[in-house]
């Protein structure tokens, strides 16, 4: 009972962590809570072996519940992510935002999006996107953390970032443009 | 609302709606794991339980074997004692060695019928070197026995034969020795065979084996 004091004092706090990750990745309350609470449960299982931070080890548990609970009820959506080569000069040349550019009526315009229309756009991105803007944007992962809770290497992270914010601009604008 | 990476990139997605987990949500994790936890506890002791018992199993297993060895060492040589001295007694002065004398096996064989409550296995085994002389009844390890008798030169060859215990394995034929006497005891197809003489072990193993 020791254990599960210990598990609780340290891996419970995160809980609200966990449920925006499983909740951006299900888009969908329901899923998510089943998800999250199977997730807690394998948690406590593997939790001899943590090692680290709890948040970012708890988040990785997360994140694999919600592949699985994916694969299983809407495979469609898991497609691969080809991530060869958006070079960074690419990159740039289609991002306006890579520059200082505070004095961009693009910028204001898309600053002033509401809330729902962001939500809106990033749930419609394909999740190896979706996943990593949710974890640097609204979790505050760090890359190397972000890294570690997708198994990916922090170059990969970097260029899905750019790639997901890209699309994510992309979508903001053309809902606002329809909007308007 | 203008905010950046450190490099500058904006964070787009910075409104976006943060998910807090639902107040039933922490309750239900809370009592899962609890569930959990105690279910973990059980298969615990219960494991722990059953190393135990395992434990205690495997030392009376032990203690029992090594009290039936004992016992059962104690049991044959008493046997063995018995075997030698029904073996010598019949060969003294007067003595009393056969019941039906006879070389014919189809004599000496049905001569025990209605004597004793299993037929015991008596064959010609001249051609190896061993002549039948006959037999008679003796009394065993409790119990009225065969006794066969034969020559082997200028030695008798006494074998007594008994059924086993029920379920009791074959055991291959093995030689000892007592105060000069030859003694080999085996068991087969459910019967109990001991053989003794004061002829050679090797020669008195290889009457088992011919017999076998």
């Amino acid at each position: 009972m020791a254990r599960l004091a210990r598990f609780e004092a340290q891996v419970l706090p995160h809980l609200d962590a966990a449920y925006n990750l499983a909740r951006w990745l299900t888009r969908n309350d329901h899923d998510a809570e089943d998800v999250v609470q199977e997730a807690y449960l394998r948690a406590m299982r593997y939790f001899d072996g943590m090692k680290g931070e709890a948040r970012p080890w708890l988040l990785a548990i997360v994140r694999n519940t919600c592949y699985t609970w994916l694969e299983k009820n809407r495979p469609g959506e898991l497609v691969a992510l080809d991530d060869a080569a958006p070079n960074v000069a690419d990159t740039q040349s289609l991002n306006p935002f890579a520059s200082p550019s505070d004095g961009n009526p693009e910028v204001i315009l898309l600053q002033s999006a509401n809330r729902k229309l962001v939500n809106q756009a990033l749930e419609e991105l394909p999740v190896g996107f979706r996943e990593v803007i949710v974890m640097r944007e609204i979790e505050d992962l760090s890359y190397k953390e972000i890294a570690a809770v997708a198994g990916i290497p922090i170059g990969t992270v970097m260029s899905r970032l750019a790639r997901g914010r890209e699309m994510l601009k992309r979508a903001i604008e053309s809902r606002m443009r329809r909007a308007s | 609302m203008a905010r950046n990476e450190p490099g500058g990139e904006p964070l787009i997605a910075r409104d976006a709606t943060y998910h807090r987990a639902p107040d039933a949500l922490r309750a239900r994790i809370r009592t899962s794991l609890a569930a959990k936890a105690r279910e973990e506890t059980r298969a615990t002791a219960w494991r722990w339980g059953g190393i135990a018992a395992a434990f205690a199993t495997v030392a009376a297993l032990s203690w029992n074997v090594a009290f039936m060895q004992a016992r059962n060492a104690d049991e044959a040589i008493l046997l063995a004692r018995e075997v030698e001295t029904a073996h010598v007694r019949s060969l003294m002065g007067e003595g009393h060695l056969n019941d039906v004398i006879s070389t014919d096996r189809h004599t000496v064989k049905p001569w025990f019928e209605g004597k004793l409550d299993f037929a015991p296995v008596v064959l010609d085994l001249a051609p190896a070197g061993y002549a039948l002389l006959g037999g008679r009844l003796d009394y065993l390890d409790g119990r009225p026995v065969a006794a066969i008798t034969y020559r082997h030169r200028l030695h008798v060859v006494s074998l007594f034969e008994w059924p086993a215990e029920r379920g009791a394995r074959d055991a291959a034929p093995r030689l000892q020795s007592r105060r000069g006497y030859a003694l080999v005891h085996w068991r087969r197809e459910g019967l109990e065979y001991w053989a003794i003489s004061d002829i050679d072990g090797s020669d008195l193993l290889q009457f088992a084996h011919a017999l076998r």
